[in-house]
């Protein structure tokens, strides 16, 4: 078996002739429209990061007993934390609909001998999981089930 | 530095794929609920009620689902703010981002799997 192949395997062993200036954002992003959505793309990672530390704060308190629950349960009704929720609400339904949208177009022709099916069908497949999920986990959540 | 972030990139990748995925999927029922619904009072505060939420969190699927909850979007987040970094004249400076950021989500991951493991 072979060794672990070399990052920059790839890379031509001397630089083209063809000059080529480094990829960059244009100094005027703001008045593209595609690039201004990318950015708000990759600015989501701020709210999920965020998202991740409050879960592992939530989480966390399980472990530590009733009393720090009921506390920690008590800090999220604070208006800067809903705000926090509302705009992560948002963020996660942004990202969503937008890298669904992406995901169908990323798989590759042949998975093994499988083909994976139709572009649409992924994305329905996608939504029917993501609606199915947050209903499920909603109502277990609320006290629907369980 | 550079050589070690692209050795490691499939790994970061995987994670941060799956934050997309699983973690939005995960985060939308989450946030309603517990960030939004129940501290709003629209759903009766009883529904997370300490030994309701025991029960439900420390059998094996509860804490798997925690785990991700948690894990995901941590590396989902890492490494989209250092491409949001990169893309804002930052590719020198990525020998420090992207360190710092991974190394904020791989201390949390611990913390969160550490978190599941003491329920």
């Amino acid at each position: 078996m072979a060794g672990p192949s070399h990052p920059h395997a790839m890379a031509p062993s001397r630089p083209g002739k063809t000059r080529t200036a480094p990829p960059q954002m244009p100094a005027s992003w703001w008045s593209h429209p595609r690039i201004r959505t990318y950015l708000l793309f990759d600015a989501t990672g701020i709210v999920y990061l965020l998202l991740g530390l409050v879960a592992l704060r939530v989480v966390w308190a399980i472990g530590s007993g009733p009393d720090v629950w009921d506390a920690t349960m008590a800090s999220l009704k604070s208006p800067v934390y809903v705000a926090f929720h509302v705009l992560g609400l948002a963020a996660v339904i942004f990202v969503g609909v937008r890298f669904f949208r992406f995901f169908p177009k990323s798989q590759p022709p042949r998975i093994g001998p499988a083909k994976p099916p139709p572009q649409p069908v992924i994305l329905a497949l996608l939504y029917v999981a993501w609606i199915g999920l947050t209903l499920l986990f909603a109502a277990i959540l609320a006290g629907g089930i369980f | 530095m550079r050589e070690f972030l692209l050795r490691i990139e499939p790994v970061i990748w995987l994670l941060f794929g799956q934050g997309l995925l699983i973690g939005t999927m995960l985060l939308t029922g989450w946030i309603l609920i517990v960030g939004i619904a129940v501290p709003l009072g629209l759903v009766a505060p009883e529904a997370l009620a300490f030994d309701r939420v025991q029960v439900l969190a420390s059998n094996v699927l509860g804490r798997l689902v925690l785990a991700a909850l948690v894990v995901l979007p941590l590396w989902k987040g890492a490494h989209h703010m250092r491409h949001l970094s990169i893309d804002f004249r930052g590719a020198e400076r990525d020998v420090v981002v992207a360190p710092v950021v991974y190394s904020i989500a791989a201390i949390g991951s611990l913390a969160g799997i550490l978190a599941v493991v003491r329920l």
